[in-house]
């Protein structure tokens, strides 16, 4: 709200002009109405011949021009403030979500924050492109028409005059519920936005659990309670012009039967002060019912815009804090240390007991240990995505946190299991690693070397194949690989890799390995690994178990000391009984 | 215009609110009309001193109008809007019933932000389309010619006035609109699609970007998007507001013809002076809705965008459905699959997939498929489970051509753990129940327990898409899923990749226990393990290559047996 407050502040200037704009307009309607008046009473009553009149109708022309114009260029400016204030807010979100850690961005649903990021911004809109400038509109001419209606008649300005004060009574009382319903208009709208997101992706799913039809419903529901959502909101809105309407009609009712009555029992008035009353007294109305209107979408954008500053002031927990420490290859890959590192998942989940061990500088090291032992909560820590709950991590010697968050990010690779394909080209794909723009020769090497060149010409169109959505889908192995492609690309200093687990043909498989080999050279490897050459390959061996550090050490010293990991290297050569 | 009709169709199962619509939109449109001329007609009446109970009359009928016209306006807009959202409600649910037979080949097409956008802002958009497009000119029309009407009675030429104005406003200015329109082809809906597309596409692919450093990068194409669409409404805005100004002008300059022509005919002596006040305040208000009908070609335009996006993917047809005559599958025992011949070949590539494959599961048997990745053993998997439909050669169960079976019959049989597997945004029960919603919270714990998912409570959240899970949590989970259905064909698609060897023995033995009966299909990566198995069907390349049990595939000394060799080198 307050943004909403401290925007418009901002542009002020633009109020001005519409508050300039609005005594124009006031004057125009005015003046339209007198002269109305003059000539009806003229042709009427005082037998003007029709030559009379047409330099009234001539200047009643060009007013009714300045009639059309003068909403144009406030309408234009109500666009103009409109169409900044959604860029602006749009902007913040956006700022917002692109810093937030990797542990928040995984919390709630994308279709929500999509929903969020459309829908609540576009509502904003009608809170600068109409409510503002009707505000100031229906704050001036209103005035304007009722001191002219005072000096003409005390009467008709009276009663509308005590008929008014309803208007602003009704808009408050509805004003309120519109904002409430509001929000819970646009939380319908993320909800179904977030469960249509959701159940697109998990389709397959759904149809091989025969769920399809079931989801349906509960999309069905979703939409239905969204419509219902609307309804409300717009019940309101009509409940209100309806008693604005009402109240209005009634007094312009009351006017006309004032002035009639003055007009033949009292004879108080003439026909020219009447008729301009009668001109006037709906104009004066209108504004203010437009007022309501505009209240009404003031309200429900206000709605939307807490919902905006409601995103924008979740607290960013546990965000990496990083220094100004400069990191670069050339100094060479530095050792990375672990010290009685820990971390937990909220409250009774999985937990990382104190661990600590060194990575020396290109070495090739191996995480093993059974699923839910903490490798991936480690490599998470590594990459510094998220922060351990205590002890240090140190990279040189200095705590991680030291460095530059770029150098540190431009040094390393993450190979997840998991990467995120995005749509475009194969060679875009790959290029991503690379801050650079990378030659298409790079590229091409990088792919070879990642094993996923013969599969690319396999391809019609080759590195030009769309891929991610609305492209070619590619298989788990083929993701990994492009993302191996990438850290090739990249030349970082340390790589870390959950390793791949599907089968890969014998050549592709050498031909990763003495890619890798050749990555290894230069960086500090950390794999996840699964399969048995990579551990035994391995210049250093962490055993992990239920969180915990059980042994380290070669191959050879593990089999020795190691209850637990021979065990596991016996079956895997054993393979699997049933 | 295809598009649009057939959401008319749709729409004319509301034909009760359109109908009470107009009705009700009508009687406030005369009522204001009469209201106004009334209230002009009592003043000047007025200034006549007439008998006391004229007036009475007018100001009562004045009183009565206004009732009248504010009820019936409340009324259109309750009904109007009714109708509307109830129909886009139903449009919405057209959009994703046409949407969930396309999966999963409309990913390769479609991208989900921008399906996000299409049932979201299309189909809010499509609102315009009956609030704006198709009952307010029946409304206005009718009020105008009960208006002419009515004036023709005092004078002709005012009526004639009108009548020219109401051509002019509603039908001239619109037409000349609409041309103009047409060639400036606004690309609002589009460019709000492009901006959903790019947003979600940051939130998914959030954690890479990161690592990449490219979310910088992605923030300013973030922010290009939304100043294009901005820049679009902007535009269309603004077109709005022009056609707006220029009509409402229009229909200001027929007051100045009606004043006119009116104090030159009573100058004239033609027209009786008492009726002027009454004429200006008919042609003051039968002209304040017309100004609105000039945006009606922009929000025509915008409804035929918005329905063509939402149809073109409504009308996708997908192939499988044209020449399939659903027979529901009734099978007790665990079916025998057999594939004769079968190719398959993927939009936009040369080589094929699978390459007449010819494979035999006799019911209840056990086979491995293995073979490098890329040799088509995921692509055989999904012709076995009809997920894609073969382009030659047949795929049977029982001996009935999947083709000629209803497809969920099929999958309804099938327990299956794919290489990624979705878990939706909810708890571990939610994701569970998915499988087989009777089951009871003591079941779900102890098929967790199986998978060694011990640890997990039915409350825990699981984030979209499992995202706080890690690889081998969700292989395990989805091997529970799979457990739990109780079908009698399994199809596990490297289902224990991410598993070390001593829990995917473990899960292994729960697993074939429970599927000691049935028909399994089993791609692996690791041969170790294999020998057990009733039949190995080796892949390369799109072919099967060799097929046999495990020791005669060794004897064979083959290709499985120098993959295998291979395997014992590295180990």
């Amino acid at each position: 709200m307050n943004q909403i407050k401290n925007y418009l502040y901002e542009n002020k200037q633009s109020a001005i002009y519409l508050l300039l704009l609005s005594l124009l307009m006031g004057g125009a309607i005015v003046v339209q109405a007198y002269l109305l008046v003059t000539i009806i009473d003229g042709a009427f009553l005082k037998d003007w011949s029709f030559q009379e009149t047409i330099p009234l109708l001539a200047v009643l022309f060009f007013i009714l021009l300045a009639r059309s114009f003068i909403p144009f260029i406030s309408g234009k400016i109500g666009i103009r403030l409109g169409t900044s204030a959604k860029s602006h807010f749009r902007k913040q979100l956006l700022s917002h979500f692109a810093n937030n850690p990797v542990q928040a961005s995984l919390k709630g649903q994308s279709g929500q924050k999509v929903s969020l990021m459309m829908d609540a911004i576009d509502e904003v809109d009608s809170y600068f492109s109409s409510y503002i400038p009707q505000v100031i509109r229906s704050s001036v001419i209103p005035l304007i028409i009722l001191i002219v209606v005072f000096t003409e008649h005390v009467n008709s300005g009276l009663i509308m005059l005590i008929t008014s004060p309803f208007i602003p009574l009704f808009m408050v009382i509805i004003g309120m519920q519109t904002k409430k319903k509001s929000e819970e208009q646009m939380e319908e709208l993320a909800a179904f936005s977030g469960r249509f997101l959701d159940t697109l992706q998990g389709l397959v799913t759904l149809k091989l659990f025969g769920k399809a039809k079931q989801q349906k419903k509960v999309i069905q529901t979703s939409s239905l309670r969204f419509r219902d959502a609307t309804m409300e909101i717009l019940k309101v809105a009509f409940t209100s012009s309806f008693m604005l309407e009402l109240i209005s009609m009634l007094a312009i009712g009351l006017v006309a039967l004032e002035v009639a009555l003055q007009l033949i029992v009292f004879d108080g008035i003439a026909f020219f002060t009447a008729f301009l009353v009668l001109v006037l007294a709906p104009e004066y109305f209108t504004s203010l019912r437009q007022l309501g209107t505009a209240f009404h979408n003031g309200k429900s954008s206000m709605g939307a815009a807490k919902k905006v500053a409601e995103e924008l002031a979740l607290e960013e927990d546990s965000a990496v804090i990083w220094g100004e420490k400069p990191f670069s290859k050339p100094e060479g890959p530095a050792s990375l240390e672990l010290q009685q590192v820990t971390f937990q998942y909220g409250e009774d989940a999985f937990t990382l007991h104190p661990m600590s061990t060194t990575f020396a500088p290109k070495s090739k090291n191996a995480i093993v240990g059974k699923t839910g032992s903490g490798k991936s909560t480690l490599l998470h820590l590594l990459a510094g995505i998220v922060v351990p709950d205590a002890g240090k991590i140190l990279l040189g010697g200095n705590p991680l946190s030291a460095y530059k968050e770029a150098d540190w990010f431009a040094q390393l690779s993450y190979i997840s299991q998991h990467p995120y394909i995005f749509a475009g080209t194969i060679a875009e794909n790959i290029a991503i690693g690379s801050r650079e723009t990378a030659t298409r020769e790079a590229i091409t090497r990088a792919a070879e070397e990642a094993g996923l060149a013969d599969m690319i010409m396999a391809l019609e169109n080759g590195y030009d194949t769309h891929v991610g959505e609305g492209g070619r889908g590619l298989s788990g192995g083929e993701k990994q690989r492009l993302a191996l492609a990438r850290a090739f690309l990249k030349q970082p200093a340390i790589v870390l890799f959950d390793e791949p687990t599907t089968g890969l043909d014998l050549k592709t498989e050498r031909i990763l390995q003495a890619s890798i080999q050749k990555l290894s050279e230069t960086a500090t490897i950390i794999t996840v690994a699964h399969r048995l050459h990579t551990i035994k390959d391995a210049d250093h061996i962490l055993y992990l178990d239920q969180g915990r550090l059980i042994a380290e050490g070669t191959h050879a010293q593990l089999l020795e000391h190691a209850e637990g990991y021979r065990k596991m290297v016996t079956i895997q050569r054993g393979g699997l009984q049933r | 215009m295809k598009e649009l009709t057939s959401i008319m169709r749709m729409m004319m199962k509301e034909k009760k609110d359109i109908v009470l619509s107009i009705i009700l939109g009508f009687i406030a449109g005369l009522a204001a009309v009469l209201l106004f001329s009334a209230s002009g007609y009592l003043i000047s009446k007025a200034a006549f001193a007439p008998p006391f109970y004229t007036l009475m009359l007018v100001i009562a009928s004045v009183k009565l109008l206004s009732f009248i016209r504010a009820f019936s306006r409340y009324g259109e807009r309750y009904v109007s809007h009714r109708g509307t959202f109830t129909m886009l409600s139903q449009l919405r649910m057209a959009f994703y019933e046409k949407l969930e037979p396309l999966a999963p080949g409309i990913f390769q097409k479609y991208r989900s932000g921008d399906l996000l956008s299409r049932i979201v802002g299309d189909v809010e958009s499509l609102q315009n389309l009956f609030l704006r497009v198709v009952y307010p000119p029946i409304v206005l029309a009718l009020v105008f010619m009960s208006t002419i009407f009515f004036t023709m009675f005092y004078s002709i030429e005012t009526a004639v006035i009108l009548f020219g104005g109401f051509l002019l406003t509603a039908i001239v200015i619109p037409a000349i609109f609409a041309a103009r329109q047409r060639t400036i082809d606004s690309k609002v809906r589009l460019k709000r699609a492009a901006l959903s597309t790019e947003v979600t596409e940051l939130l998914y692919g959030f954690r890479d970007l990161k690592i990449y450093q490219q979310l910088d990068n992605k923030e300013k194409q973030l922010l290009q998007a939304s100043d294009t669409y901005i820049t679009e409404q902007e535009q269309e805005e603004k077109t709005t507001l022009f056609n707006q100004s220029l009509n409402q002008f229009v229909s200001l300059l027929v007051t100045v013809a009606v004043l006119a022509v009116g104090a030159y005919l009573i100058d004239t002596g033609e027209l009786d002076g008492i009726f002027l006040a009454m004429l200006i305040m008919i042609t003051l208000t039968v002209f304040e809705d017309a100004p609105a009908m000039a945006v009606f070609p922009i929000h025509f335009n915008d409804s035929r965008r918005s329905a063509k996006r939402l149809f073109s993917i409504m009308e996708q047809k997908d192939g499988q459905e044209q020449e399939h005559v659903a027979q529901t599958l009734t099978i007790n025992e665990p079916p025998e699959i057999t594939l004769e011949n079968v190719s398959f070949t993927f939009t936009g590539e040369e080589r094929r997939a699978v390459e007449q494959v010819d494979v035999h599961l006799p019911s209840g048997s056990k086979t491995a498929l293995v073979g490098a990745s890329g040799s088509g053993k995921s692509t055989l998997m999904q012709l076995m489970l009809y997920l894609v439909a073969p382009e030659q050669g047949r795929v049977m169960i029982n001996g009935i051509e999947l083709a000629h079976v209803d497809e969920e019959s099929i999958w309804q049989l099938a327990n299956v753990v794919l290489q990624e597997n979705h878990f939706f945004y909810g708890t571990i029960r939610d994701n569970l129940l998915l499988a087989n919603d009777t089951a009871t919270d003591e079941e779900l714990q102890s098929i967790l327990a199986m998978v060694q998912l011990e640890h997990f409570h039915l409350e825990d959240k699981v984030y979209e898409r499992g995202e706080n899970l890690s690889g081998g949590e969700k292989q395990r989970l989805a091997i529970a899923r799979a457990m739990l259905k109780g079908g009698s064909f399994w199809v596990l698609d490297e289902p224990t990749s991410s598993l070390d060897a001593v829990t995917e023995q473990a899960i292994y033995d729960h697993l074939f226990r429970q599927a000691a009966d049935d028909t399994v299909v089993l791609i692996s990566h690791r041969l170790a393990g294999l020998e057990t198995m009733d039949q190995i069907i080796v892949m390369d390349e799109g072919k099967v290559v060799e097929v046999g049990t495990f020791t005669e595939l060794m004897e064979k000394q083959g290709y499985f047996y120098e993959m295998k060799e291979l395997e014992n080198n590295l180990l």
